[in-house]
């Protein structure tokens, strides 16, 4: 039952110093994708190119199985965004905009509004420009989540939060995701956030997608090995990502072929260690 | 409804596994009794911090082998297994146990009399007091 919620093929926006793909991107339903990246990587461009608030150059979009450009209004009925959307309307109160939105979604809860409302404390008759950035995160974390939507795009909505607050929207999260049919993306730079809440990770280097994968999927390759000695082969072994001295070791991204080649090699393996998440999207972000 | 699992990032065994494994224990081992409600997989993986497709093969695997079943819209819940099955779950537990320690011994450099110096030890400060 292997269904896509998001498919984007070949997606592309060009600009002067910065280019966006071609980006192949699937959200399977029921998943949640962390997309992760340094600052300027295209997290946010590829989000306002699926929200159609800049135009792609090319490629196409399909979301809910219809295309994006067709079919726009229908589609964002039933998708959730938080990404700085709201600056445009800060001489708004809370309360103001909260009107406005719910106008436009026919399938907005009034109810889990105000509760949502009270959970994180929000003000409501206090103008949108003058909330702090966290404040601000969570208003359109709330707005994102009031009409039900199928899918939730997320563009670091955990910045400038209180810890508190987070912990709420991780179980906010954590509760959506609970029926197994709605479907998350991710970008963030808390690597808790993806631990406890993504399946799959993106990893988006300079506007290209370099790694995409099943978060457990790291278990079982990418390993830290102590050896006997290092030859030749091994040195220059694509999997062998890294050999470091004192004591010996190296880092694999595959560890099943590394052994079968040290074993090949008459190498013995004193220790191997897991490599952490942090880890491993540094050497990923390294290699890229 | 939290378990009281642990992820080992050391171990050789796939994540599922792990989870299968200790699910297994605490069923057989009567901690958690027929009829007892089982973490949700989004829970679950959460918890674990692993990903849905994993704790969701550990649960149909489960459920393959008659420990858990899952109620449409209800949850999943531990199931009632025979007290044969049980016993036999019981041994598969313990031999797996010794297994993994015999693996990682082996892995520090243990010889076989090592092992066995250090079983009975382990042994005799269990049983005899």
């Amino acid at each position: 039952m292997v269904t896509s919620i998001v498919d984007i093929k070949g997606l592309t926006k060009h600009y002067k110093k910065f280019s966006l793909g071609p980006i192949d991107f699937e959200v399977e339903t029921g998943t949640a994708v962390a997309l992760v990246g340094t600052n300027g990587s295209g997290k946010s461009t590829f989000f306002r190119l699926i929200m159609n608030l800049l135009q792609s150059d090319g490629g196409s979009i399909n979301i809910f199985d219809q295309d994006l450009t067709e079919k726009e209004t229908e589609i964002k009925k039933s998708v959730g965004y938080v990404g700085d959307l709201l600056e445009p309307f800060s001489y708004l109160t809370v309360k103001e905009l909260s009107s406005l939105i719910s106008y436009w979604y026919p399938s907005w809860d009034d109810k889990r509004y105000t509760q949502l409302i009270e959970r994180y404390h929000i003000d409501e008759g206090q103008k949108y420009g003058k909330c702090s950035k966290g404040t601000k995160k969570k208003v359109e974390f709330i707005f994102a989540l009031c009409h039900k939507p199928m899918l939730l795009l997320l563009d670091e909505p955990s910045a400038g939060v209180d810890i508190i607050s987070q912990r709420k929207m991780k179980e906010d999260l954590l509760n959506y995701m609970e029926d197994g049919k709605r479907s998350i993306v991710l970008a963030t730079h808390n690597i808790d956030e993806v631990k406890q809440l993504c399946d799959y990770i993106t990893i988006l280097e300079e506007g290209k997608i370099i790694h995409s994968f099943e978060k457990d999927e790291l278990h079982e390759k990418w390993a830290r090995l102590w050896v006997s000695h290092v030859s030749e082969v091994l040195n220059n072994h694509s999997n062998v990502i890294k050999v470091e001295e004192s004591p010996l070791q190296l880092v694999t991204d595959d560890l099943p072929v590394i052994e079968k080649e040290l074993e090949k090699e008459g190498i013995t393996i004193k220790h191997i260690n897991r490599l952490s998440l942090e880890e491993v999207i540094e050497h990923m972000i390294g290699q890229g | 409804m939290k378990l009281p699992i642990r992820v080992s990032e050391e171990s050789r065994e796939p994540i599922y596994h792990q989870i299968e494994t200790q699910v297994k224990a605490l069923i057989v081992g009567g901690h958690l009794p027929p009829g007892t409600p089982l973490p949700s997989i989004r829970a679950l993986a959460s918890e674990l911090t692993c990903s849905v497709i994993t704790t969701r093969r550990a649960y149909q695997n489960l459920e393959s082998s008659g420990y858990i079943k899952t109620v449409q819209g209800k949850g999943t819940f531990v199931r009632e297994i025979e007290t044969l099955q049980k016993e036999e779950a019981k041994q598969k537990v313990v031999y797996d146990a010794f297994q993994k320690a015999i693996e990682q011994g082996k892995q520090v450099g243990c010889s076989k009399g090592d092992l066995l110096t250090i079983f009975n030890e382990v042994i005799k400060r269990n049983f005899d007091n």
